[in-house]
């Protein structure tokens, strides 16, 4: 008991960095179909970004925006200049697959050109430890929970609330009956690779805040478990994403308080198997199994 | 058949101008343990600039090609059959790691490829493969180096935090048992993933059991974790690792996440003692910091005890090429030993160039390096004592020793 409470107050926070990510690379999934496996490394940038951008004596907070703006560029960059061409020539679902893993290799051997076999911190006040419901938490971990929720709550109020949202919910269901309805699909798309964008660098910031110290593979290490919470809340289901991630989250830091650190991943992989053999489409779907890619 | 190719390929005759002899540095350049390439680096190119310098090898020049593992036996295979094939005047290697060690070694030696490891899996402890040469300790021997030092501090209650990778596990059973041996008890002991985003739950079932110390062997980014999270949640309490918490990929990391003040207090390394002094050490820190176009920031390396064995491993593999009168290693690998074990009547040599010259007068040599003296068991095995290390203002700071005695007698 002493332990649990605890256990469960840290999985809320590996639960909020994996809400973040995983919501992103689930939205931009639903709506594209491109399983986007460079997503880490995006990450990873995007905290090298924040990085150079505290070095430069500017606040933590500033150098969250900064990297969720890089995120957001980057992204709609790369579908526009990479990920495009190879869809209109043809390439299909596990061909795109091949190309997202290059990208993830060229980006990764880039961050490690660029700033070398190295650990980096992003320069920020040391935090402070509060008590809450006898759940201990640092200042950071309270704002990276806080972080993920208005993240969160707008994700809601987009798909719930604006024409953007529905428009995006039904390229998302079938980008060829939505460009027959009118919805300027393409513009859709952009604007779905600029949110999933801006998440990503949004949770490449928060998790390096987190862990402290990282390098250039610190974002695709993540990746397994970013997609294990798209897949448990049903790919390209954001809701399913927020769900899987505090199953995930919750299920991975109490494996690690009562069995073993050693089943932390494994013991959320379980979890996954058993939820997959019940619902092969994650808990929370009802679309994404029969499209091909949109581009 | 690859294997064939690579084994003839750095043969002494031939009429044509002589190649440059290859030394493969066969270790992880990218990846977890992409800090351990640059530190073998810091040791193989002061080596050859030097043996170079001296004239080289019977006619031959020598260089260093790095050869990256990424760490993992699924790459390190392929690197290795594709090194072996390709490096057609490969000497010898320095590595494998113990990240691709039992996968890459029988393949090296199969093709005989002398190399000089710096795995320290214990697997290797009693290996028969005659191409096989180590002289940094095996990890066995770590375990009972640093449950002797908690042991002189007084620890009688200790937590084991290791990396659930095969190279951290490896110091474990031999920690267990010696800190059991000298009256301790290892309290909590459970493997941990590396690279998660947080270990608060793993510290707090840790702390639970109420240890002195923590023992560890985690990578540079798990460290950090670990440590600020302890840190931030209930305050630090002293932490004895072993010589991969010394590198510098770790030192940065971790005191970069805890303070320099914390990490002066709290913790201190383990790792074999190689004191920066003498005439060898001397040569090799020299011909380190004149490297500066091909080893990044090479002061990092000048008290590093892995540069220097790396920087002896290339030495001796070159001065038993003088020895045999042959760059071929199914020749001078024979040779090796009878370049460094010490004997009546044997000049003792501490660089290339003094051995070179002492062989070539006709004398018997033994080859003290920068990492000391170099004594092979009969499975090829060197070790020595430890020195325990504290992180003081950016630099390591000795703090004490084990003897290799106190090692022999605990492991009996």
């Amino acid at each position: 008991m002493n332990t649990l409470v605890p256990a469960i107050g840290f999985g809320i926070v590996t639960a909020s960095i994996l809400a973040v990510a995983g919501v992103g690379f689930t939205l931009q999934f639903g709506v594209t179909n491109i399983l986007n496996l460079a997503y880490g490394d995006t990450m990873t940038a995007a905290a090298f970004v924040a990085y150079l951008v505290t070095r430069a004596g500017i606040s933590v907070w500033l150098a969250l925006v900064a990297g969720a703006a890089f995120g957001a560029v980057f992204s709609v960059l790369l579908n526009r200049g990479i990920y495009t061409p190879f869809v209109r020539h043809g390439t299909r679902l596990f061909g795109m697959i091949i190309v997202t893993i290059a990208i993830s290799l060229i980006l990764q051997n880039g961050l490690l050109a660029g700033f070398g076999a190295n650990f980096f911190s992003l320069t920020m006040a040391r935090p402070s430890s509060v008590h809450i419901a006898g759940m201990v938490f640092t200042t950071v971990q309270l704002a990276i929970i806080a972080i993920a929720v208005v993240a969160m709550l707008l994700i809601h109020v987009l798909l719930r609330y604006t024409k953007l949202g529905k428009a995006m919910r039904a390229t998302a269901t079938d980008p060829e009956l939505a460009r027959n309805c009118g919805i300027a699909t393409d513009r859709v798309i952009d604007l779905a690779w600029a949110i999933s964008g801006a998440l990503c660098g949004l949770a490449g910031v928060i998790l390096v805040m987190n862990v402290t110290a990282f390098t250039d593979t610190t974002g695709s290490q993540f990746l397994i478990p970013i997609v294990a919470v798209a897949v448990l809340g049903g790919i390209g289901q954001p809701y399913g994403a927020m769900l899987g991630a505090l199953v995930i989250g919750i299920a991975s830091e109490l494996a690690a308080a009562i069995i073993s650190p050693d089943y932390k991943d494994v013991v959320a992989f379980v979890i996954l198997v058993i939820v997959l053999l019940a619902r092969p489409q994650g808990i929370l779907s009802e679309i994404a199994t029969r499209k091909e890619v949109a581009a | 058949m690859l294997i064939a190719v690579g084994a003839c390929g750095a043969s002494g005759g031939g009429g044509s101008a002589p190649a440059t002899l290859v030394v493969g540095e066969f270790n992880p350049f990218t990846g977890p343990d992409a800090a351990f390439g640059p530190e073998m680096v810091g040791g193989c190119i002061p080596a050859v600039k030097l043996i170079n310098a001296s004239g080289g090898v019977l006619g031959h020049h020598m260089s260093c090609v790095q050869e990256d593992t990424r760490g993992d036996p699924a790459d390190a295979v392929p690197a290795a059959q594709k090194m072996m094939a390709t490096e057609t005047s490969l000497a010898g290697v320095l590595g494998p790691s113990s990240d691709e060690a039992l996968a890459t070694v029988p393949l090296l030696n199969q093709g005989k490829v002398p190399m000089f490891v710096d795995t320290g899996q214990a697997a290797f402890d009693h290996t028969s493969d005659a191409y096989f040469w180590r002289i940094t300790p095996a990890d066995d021997v770590k375990g009972y180096a640093l449950a002797l030092w908690a042991h002189k501090a007084g620890y009688t209650r200790a937590a084991a935090v290791f990396g659930n990778d095969a190279g951290a596990q490896s110091d474990v059973p031999t920690l267990v048992s010696a800190f059991t041996r000298l009256g301790g008890t290892i309290v909590y002991n459970k493997p941990f993933a590396l690279d998660q985003s947080s270990y608060r739950s793993e510290i707090e079932s840790m702390l639970a059991a109420h240890p002195q110390v923590i023992f560890t062997e985690v990578d540079p980014q798990t460290g950090a974790t670990l440590l600020s999270e302890l840190q931030q949640l209930h305050g630090l309490i002293p932490v004895i690792g072993t010589e991969v918490t010394l590198q510098a990929p770790w030192l940065k990391a971790v005191n970069g996440a805890i303070g320099a003040g914390p990490m002066a207090k709290y913790f201190e390394g383990m790792q074999p003692y190689a004191p920066p002094q003498g005439a060898a050490w001397q040569a090799f820190n020299s011909s380190l910091l004149a490297s500066g176009s091909q080893v990044p920031k090479p002061s990092q390396w000048s008290s590093d005890p892995y540069s220097m064995t790396y920087y002896d491993g290339v030495n001796v593999m070159a001065l038993a090429m003088i020895a045999a009168k042959s760059t071929s290693p199914g020749t001078f690998n024979k040779y090796i030993t009878k370049v460094t074990e010490p004997g009546p009547g044997k000049t003792v040599v501490n660089t290339f160039a003094a051995g070179k010259a002492a062989l070539k007068a006709g004398k018997q040599i033994q080859y003290v390096g920068a990492g000391g003296p170099i004594v092979f068991n009969r499975w090829h095995n060197s070790t020595g004592a430890f020195e325990a290390a504290k992180y003081v203002q950016g630099n390591l700071t000795l703090v004490g020793s084990v003897s290799a005695a106190q090692i022999a007698a605990l492991s009996r």
